[in-house]
């Protein structure tokens, strides 16, 4: 009786760690993280790393403006996503409202592969062929822009946009598209004036979780972006280099002294992105429950 | 047009539906006449809907679904190859089982099929009242036609989306048990809404409730099972 109890709540104890573990490893995470950024700002001011227009690690003293590198992500981020969110859902209505479900069978489980390529992969492919693509159809010195990034990021945001907006236009009651169809309207009506804003929730928070993808993408944009320092224009930036916070990182932290306040600005940098992909995180989920609630009516 | 006899009347000639083997109608023959409420009754899965979304060519969208016969409205074949199916259904409008009004406003909904159909802008606030006072929804909703129908109560709702397939001006409402999810009260008023609609359009309704059927209906047809769940109608209808 008293063994059967022991053991019973062992099995309860060891499971309750393991779950538990997840929860313990992001907030060592969040600490080092905080804690190695914030020690930048003993030798240099917040505002000048916030505000600041240049990364230059090598000059003395040392300046570590995060600007080119943030609005490096952006870039390349918001370019990635006006390729993928209209492909991506275009996709979704495809499979979901007007392929045959033998197509649709066909169509999915290469979405899945699509999903599962390892991004040095992609990253091969677009240094490979997509540099010399974009050097020779836009006649610029260098392949190695930020629409090249984009494009591969928005290839690898792909499944995640088809596969949540697919989820959200097939959770649309089929009784809300026959009461369209009723009425007399078109396929495409009912597709464009019912079915996708009933399903606007799910797909926003397709196209945020895409984003989240995208921004936090290192070794594809590190191999296809060039990596230059410099606040891009806009538009015209798209055909510059540029160099994304994730590629940044992962260029520097090799060399660096461990302690020495570059250490500590990729850390801050690291930070920064770890903030922006958790709020981007956040604000997927708080859509996603307004809509389940939505749904619940 | 109205004094014509057949104006908008439904002659159904051996009609037979299959769902991939499964044979759900066979050998329907009926006719329903115009300007009248026609009750169909019968046990639950015997094909009632699935007659009724044959006069609509809803059936359409299931795949596996093979209709055989003939559906005439107006002396015209719906099933012939030179039927545009949008200008069927504006014809025949439809109301559902559960209200499913479009989560949009009040107004928008009953704008849905007017707009879709190309009506002027200028034209629609017009319709929009006018089938709100035809329905006998104007005073519940006149003041709260900006938001959303969804916070309409049940039978409001039902009643929104008669007005809505009213909008787009049908010569047929087909009703799959409209009452079936509404309380008492709310039926009542769906009656007596569907009283009054039959001075204006040919009505069909599939309804579980003898009691309705004989309130409201002109004509019944009686469905039962025969043949292993095939659904036979007598060939002449009773006067209710």
């Amino acid at each position: 009786m008293f063994h059967r109890r022991l053991k019973e709540k062992g099995i309860e104890i060891s499971l309750f760690l393991a779950a538990a573990t997840t929860v313990v490893v992001l907030l060592f995470i969040c600490i080092f993280l905080f804690r190695d950024g914030y020690l930048l700002f003993e030798t240099s001011s917040f505002t000048g790393f916030i505000t600041g227009s240049s990364w230059y690690t090598a000059s003395t003293p040392p300046r570590f403006g995060i600007l080119p590198l943030l609005f490096g992500s952006f870039l390349v981020t918001a370019g990635a996503i006006a390729i993928a969110v209209p492909l991506g859902v275009a996709a979704a209505i495809y499979i979901s409202e007007l392929a045959s479900p033998k197509i649709a069978d066909l169509l999915k489980p290469f979405i899945e592969i699509l999903a599962g390529i390892p991004s040095v992969v992609y990253g091969f492919f677009g240094l490979v062929v997509l540099v010399p693509l974009v050097k020779d159809i836009f006649n610029i010195p260098t392949g190695q822009t930020a629409l090249t990034g984009s494009i591969m990021l928005a290839m690898m945001a792909l499944p995640t946009i088809i596969s949540i907006s697919e989820d959200s236009i097939n959770a649309v009651p089929q009784a809300l598209k026959e009461g369209s169809l009723a009425l007399g309207s078109t396929q495409w009506q009912t597709i464009y004036k019912v079915t996708l804003p009933a399903a606007l929730s799910g797909i926003s928070a397709a196209v945020i979780l895409g984003v989240g993808r995208a921004i936090g993408e290192t070794m594809t944009v590190l191999m296809v972006t060039g990596n230059m320092a410099i606040i891009p224009g806009f538009p015209e930036g798209f055909l510059d280099p540029v160099r994304t916070m994730t590629a940044t990182i992962a260029l520097e932290m090799g060399e660096v002294p461990k302690g020495s306040p570059h250490f500590h600005a990729l850390f801050a940098v690291g930070s920064v992105l770890f903030i922006t992909t958790f709020i981007i995180n956040m604000v997927a989920d708080k859509i996603k429950r307004k809509y389940k609630l939505k749904e619940g009516l | 047009m109205s004094g014509i006899n057949d104006f908008a009347d439904i002659k159904v000639e051996d009609l037979n539906l299959r769902y991939g083997s499964n044979q759900a109608l066979q050998d329907i023959n009926i006719k329903i006449p115009s300007k009248s409420v026609t009750a169909l009754i019968g046990p639950s899965g015997c094909g009632k809907s699935t007659f009724l979304r044959c006069i609509n060519r809803m059936n359409d969208l299931i795949k596996v679904c093979h209709i055989e016969g003939r559906v005439k409205i107006d002396n015209k074949n719906i099933y012939d190859e030179d039927v545009d199916v949008v200008e069927l259904r504006k014809k025949v409008g439809m109301v559902f089982q559960k209200p499913n009004p479009f989560p949009m406003s009040v107004f928008d909904n009953i704008a849905y099929g007017p707009k879709i159909h190309k009506v002027p802008k200028k034209d629609i606030k017009g319709i929009v009242d006018k089938t709100l006072q035809d329905s006998a929804l104007y005073g519940e909703v006149s003041d709260r036609l900006d938001s959303s129908a969804l916070d309409l109560s049940g039978g409001q709702q039902q009643r929104l989306c008669i007005a809505r397939t009213m909008a787009v001006e049908p010569e047929i409402i087909l009703f799959d048990e409209p009452c079936s999810a509404l309380d008492p009260i709310s039926t009542n008023k769906i009656e007596d809404l569907i009283l009054e609609l039959k001075k204006d359009y040919t009505i069909v309704i599939v309804t579980h409730n003898m009691q309705q059927a004989a309130r409201i209906s002109d004509y019944t047809a009686f469905s039962l099972w025969e043949n292993n769940r095939v659904w036979r109608n007598k060939p002449d209808l009773r006067k209710s």
